[in-house]
């Protein structure tokens, strides 16, 4: 058994460092991990808290209710899959409380990059898809000079 | 301008062909390529280790302790390159703590783990602890000597009965530790291999060709220290070992040379719809550090001049050239093979249609100056381990092939 001092030490070294990582694994280990996948159960509930910027679907109605004009018009256009968030932003806000909160638009100075992100021609998009050279294409003028961005098609 | 714009500007600017936008920047850089590398030494150096304790070939006993120390050191520094290069390390603790067992990359965790830990520590240990015991009593300087003291795990009497035991328990640990570096190592391959979306990677090859290549640059760099070493303490090679070590380079190069000629040969036989691509990037981008570093300087080259001493009769003092040129262009070789693979790897587009570029940062934290300096630690490591546990003893020259047993 003298000749086995040693080794067993080492292995009683072992079970202890073992054993202390397995109670500061227990400590560092949210509670929540696990319960819903490889993560941090919590996590959905920390996500949920956070403040709802987008109106999103309810917007149809919303918007639908004050402004059935540019609804219409997008509805049946090739903007119909474009939601009304998409340019004018997040309008979460504004829904809950129209008349304080005002929903932006791009301005003009900034319209041919905006709609650009779109429609500027790049050879990976589909055939087809509406695109335009913009070095080209009536440089300079803002593109709700000639288009209506709820009803592009002239 | 954004420096981040700035920098895809200038990579931009070197596309060839079509490529995808999310692969216009390399995401591996040369961080990558010395994860496999280092990580190779290890695998290496501790299957040249166990030749002599597993296989008991007893001519290669001079380099047996200096493989186990490097082996020690290059795996202390392995996880380093990964941690420098996600730049999170306080996160690296977390696959220990809740494990994935779907990713291949968190389970290295255990097999490191396990292989420093069980493998490679306790080999060590049990090697050394007579001499341990014996410097915990007699070591001039506190600090040192409290440091042999907690070695001993507060047992300083050896017996013959103890080493015995240590022995036979030094060899089984090595058994076990074969597989573990194969495991190690296989692994480092098979995170490549497994890549299906990249031909050049997506071959069940790649975890055996990356083993060989690994013994290869271990033995290599074992070979390269032992002389240096050696030379370092004035104290004459000792032949037999340095032309046994030889051998085993000649035949882990010839192993891995024909695994990578063969997978290439298959490759242009099968001639599939990626084939154009590949044989465009190996034309191209890769025509220096592949046809000319990896397959002439540090493939062919090797093999000639560790095979002549194989044919003719060549001097002491020639063959100790002859293997000391060829240890320097096998390493540098691997290298390259970690780097075609890596960096080559995210040459092209999946598009099968284009290329991107790679610049290699000098400084940064994924730069040249920090790859570099992730291998000169390793070595600045090797050197405190030689230091605590000399692999030699001072009034021998190494430790005689005929001697039988371990010095003490």
């Amino acid at each position: 058994m003298k000749d086995l001092d040693h080794l067993l030490r080492v292995a009683a070294t072992f079970v202890v460092v073992t054993v202390g990582f397995l109670v500061v694994r227990g400590f560092l280990i949210p509670p929540t991990f696990g319960k819903l996948g490889h993560y941090r159960a919590a996590a959905v509930d920390d996500v949920k808290a956070m403040p709802v910027r987008y109106a999103g679907r309810a917007a149809r109605d919303a918007c639908a209710r004050c402004h059935a004009g540019p609804v219409r018009d997008r509805a049946s256009s090739s903007h119909r899959g474009v939601w009304c968030e998409t340019c004018h932003g997040a309008a979460g806000a504004h829904a809950a409380d129209p008349k304080s909160v005002k929903p932006g638009r791009p301005a003009k100075g900034e319209m041919r990059a905006f709609c650009g992100r779109c429609h500027a021609s790049n050879i990976t998009r589909p055939r087809g898809f509406p695109q335009v050279n913009l070095s080209v294409h009536n440089p300079g003028a803002a593109c709700t000079e000639c288009h209506d961005s709820h009803k592009p098609k002239l | 301008m954004d420096p981040m714009i700035e920098h895809l500007r200038d990579a931009l600017e070197k596309v060839v062909g079509f490529i995808y936008p999310n692969e216009l920047e390399l995401q591996w850089s040369i961080l990558i390529v010395m994860y496999p590398y280092v990580t190779g030494l290890v695998a290496g150096a501790f299957i040249l280790a166990s030749l002599e304790r597993v296989f008991n070939v007893e001519s290669v006993k001079p380099t047996y302790r200096l493989s186990l120390l490097s082996a020690l050191a290059f795996l202390i520094v392995a996880p380093l390159p990964l941690q420098l290069h996600l730049g999170h390390p306080f996160r690296g603790i977390e696959i220990f703590l809740t494990p994935n067992t779907s990713s291949a990359m968190a389970m290295f965790g255990f097999i490191y783990a396990w292989y420093l830990m069980a493998v490679i520590l306790m080999e060590i240990w049990l090697d050394y602890r007579a001499e341990i015991v014996g410097w915990s009593k007699t070591e001039p300087w506190a600090p040192k000597r409290m440091f042999y003291k907690v070695l001993t795990f507060g047992v300083t009497t050896v017996t013959p009965g103890s080493r015995r035991i240590d022995d036979v328990l030094g060899r089984a640990i090595t058994v076990i530790g074969l597989p573990s570096a194969v495991l190690l190592h296989g692994y480092v391959g098979f995170i490549f291999g497994s890549v299906k979306a990249n031909p050049w990677w997506s071959t069940p090859l790649m975890p055996v060709i990356f083993l060989f290549s690994a013994m290869a640059s271990g033995i290599a760099a074992v070979m390269l220290l032992y002389m240096f070493l050696t030379w370092m303490r004035n104290r004459p090679l000792d032949m037999r070992c340095l032309d046994t070590v030889a051998k085993f380079l000649l035949t882990a190069i010839i192993v891995a040379f024909t695994l990578e000629t063969l997978e290439t040969i298959q490759k242009a036989y099968e001639a599939e719809e990626h084939f154009d691509i590949l044989a465009l990037l190996v034309e191209g981008q890769l025509s220096f550090s592949l046809v000319f570093l990896q397959i002439f300087l540090g493939s062919i080259c090797p093999i000639i001049l560790l095979g002549l001493p194989q044919i003719f009769g060549v001097s002491d003092q020639g063959r100790k050239s002859l293997y000391a040129v060829s240890g320097v262009l096998a390493l540098i070789g691997i290298f390259a093979m970690r780097w075609n693979v890596v960096i080559g790897g995210q040459f092209f587009s999946k598009s099968l249609r284009g290329f991107t570029t790679y610049k290699l940062q000098f400084i940064g934290r994924e730069g040249l100056v920090a790859a570099i300096g992730v291998l000169v630690l390793a070595f600045a490591i090797l050197a405190v381990l030689i230091r605590l546990l000399p692999p030699w003893t001072k009034d021998e020259p190494g430790r005689a092939p005929a001697a039988g047993g371990r010095a003490s």
